[in-house]
């Protein structure tokens, strides 16, 4: 019992003592969960049994049932948009700013830094104001396109099926793109300067050295951010509620929406236990992904 | 990278991205402060031209906006504590030994990052009913939202610890200091402006947090502000001074700390988060 006592205080068991508390806290409220939501996409879950533990065995009934959903398709058709859509206009524009950014004037950092604002505002209020922005009627943007001479007719960004899911892709992007710029910004930080000088000197045109130099140089920065933003993406919730609630008619749905719905508007936690597993192989594809492009991060 | 002849038009063309940029902020103050009739005039006022403060005590006054607030900043308080005190310990442990349990420990703290809210809420909450903690809604948001953000500051925090010296610490083992003291009076003290920003950063994700909110807490008098907002916002929403009245009370404490301690902020984010 010493022995133990006097480890905890000046040994090996106060470093376990640091991990294990954090590690069974995070096991209780994230791997148990986990492992449960798997377990009751294989149940039937209603409101009797919903506090018991012994609930009937379904097997792959709640499976079947959500891929015959006559809006499956549809939110499978969105998810894809919205993620690849968002990935895509982040990380193009996040690495334009970014390179931007790396050209040497004054206060160049701190412009930079004032755009990461949009990353700590809370999601439902950038979906508050990319709600009003994108209003039919009285919308801004509608008024700054119909100027610049863009559009000639008013763009119903919120209520046209056919243009709801671009919505909520445009402010999820205004919403990821500082975090992209910033990691890009880092990863670009790291290429040392004197190589561009060497190969200017030699002849090498801009897009030379871009296609040449700072893209392989990038490459595990740009796996990592790519990663992180389908990560991320995936992640995305409250802008959904705020924009659009996934109408209409389910053209903005997504996924991670869909499956908040099941649980928490119809009550059916077995179906919205279902689509978080079939999410959830995505979200681990990405993470490889994502582990694979920090191992040497992780190595220290 | 090249030689710029006329920096001072990079200067410009930076701030006008910048303006482009943080545009949807602007706009939120100023449809705030426009009349009823004016946010629906076509083409848009781009400034106010009757400028009127008064729908902010009107706002806070009638969508009760003290309690709301005092509820964010309960949650928010909470999971920052919760995460401080079971975070840094643990990346203090894995960012002063590297074997294959660190590894193994790191990389389930990683995987453990990436989880969506939206997957793990619907487990969370059947859970959280069968163990009776609905009845505590507010416990129960902060221990889900400190499951979410532990690993992330765990990530982040870590690589303050790795930028400690080690030689401090064992310096201070050899004069005598048992592992705690060496701990508490040499790494921490020099950890300190890490584990500020991340703490900083922590509370303002969870004063934000929506969803567990949302899901969990459905006696009005515990939710917090995002909650709240939720209550008048939504594809038909028509209210946008109010609105926008609303989202600049809960957003300006933010982004007010952003701008202060933005230097800090982008440093500690910057030098965990990839390398």
């Amino acid at each position: 019992m010493r022995r133990i006592l006097s480890s905890v205080t000046d040994g090996r068991g106060f470093d376990i003592l640091l991990v294990s508390i954090t590690m069974i806290f995070l096991l209780a409220l994230s791997g148990m969960p986990l492992v449960y939501n798997v377990v009751m996409s294989f149940q039937e879950v209603d409101m009797f049994n919903l506090n018991t533990f012994s609930r009937p065995y379904a097997g792959l009934e709640n499976y079947r049932e959500v891929v015959s959903q006559p809006e499956f398709g549809l939110i499978l058709k969105n998810t894809a948009f919205f993620v690849f859509g968002s990935i895509a206009g982040q990380f193009v524009l996040g690495f334009a700013l970014a390179m931007f950014f790396m050209m040497r004037f004054p206060f160049a950092a701190t412009i930079r830094g004032v755009f990461l604002v949009s990353w700590v505002m809370p999601g439902l209020v950038v979906g508050a104001l990319w709600g009003w922005i994108l209003a039919g009627d009285f919308g801004v943007l509608n008024a700054i396109l119909k100027g610049i001479g863009v559009i000639d007719s008013t763009m119903f960004w919120k209520s046209d099926p056919r243009l709801s899911i671009w919505a909520v892709t445009i402010a999820n992007i205004w919403l990821g793109l500082a975090f992209n710029m910033m990691l890009l910004s880092v990863g670009l930080a790291a290429i040392p300067r004197d190589l561009y000088e060497a190969a200017e000197l030699d002849g090498a045109n801009g897009w030379h050295r871009f296609t040449t130099m700072t893209l392989p140089m990038m490459r595990s920065t740009i796996g990592a951010v790519l990663a992180l933003g389908l990560i991320y993406t995936l992640q995305q919730f409250d802008l959904f509620p705020a924009i659009t609630e996934g109408g209409p008619a389910n053209s903005s749905n997504v996924a991670q929406y869909w499956a908040w719905q099941y649980s928490f508007l119809l009550f059916d936690f077995a179906k919205g236990a279902t689509v978080s597993v079939m999410m959830l192989g995505f979200v681990l594809i990405a993470s490889i992904v994502y582990v694979w492009s920090t191992r040497h991060e992780v190595r220290g | 990278m090249t030689r710029l002849p006329v920096p001072r038009l990079f200067l410009a063309l930076a701030m006008v991205l910048a303006a482009i940029y943080l545009f949807p902020l602007y706009w939120m103050y100023a449809t705030s402060l426009k009349g009823q009739s004016e946010i629906f005039a076509n083409p848009p006022t781009f400034w106010p031209r009757d400028p009127d403060p008064s729908i902010y005590p009107e706002t806070w006054e009638r969508r009760s906006m003290g309690r709301f607030l005092w509820n964010s900043l309960v949650i928010g308080t909470g999971v920052t504590a919760l995460t401080v005190l079971l975070g840094t310990g643990c990346a203090y442990v894995l960012a002063r030994y590297r074997s294959a349990w660190v590894d193994l420990g790191l990389f389930a703290i990683l995987m453990l990052q990436v989880l969506p809210a939206s997957v793990m809420i619907t487990p969370l909450y059947v859970g959280f009913n069968q163990l009776g903690l609905l009845s505590y809604p507010r416990t129960a948001v902060i221990l889900a939202a400190a499951g979410k953000a532990i690993p992330f500051y765990i990530v982040l925090v870590r690589a303050t610890f790795m930028n400690v010296p080690r030689e401090l610490e064992e310096a201070a083992l050899v004069d005598g200091n048992s592992r705690w003291g060496a701990f508490f009076f040499i790494v921490l003290p020099l950890a300190r402006n890490g584990i500020l920003v991340l703490a900083i950063l922590t509370f303002m994700q969870a004063f934000g947090e929506y969803i567990y909110a949302k899901s969990i807490i459905t006696t009005q008098a515990y939710q917090p502000a995002s909650v709240g907002l939720s209550g008048f916002l939504g594809p038909n929403s028509t209210d946008w001074n109010g609105i926008m009245a609303y989202a600049a009370i809960y957003v300006t404490p933010i982004v007010a700390i952003f701008v202060i301690l933005q230097r800090r902020i982008v440093a500690g984010l910057t030098s965990g988060a990839l390398k």
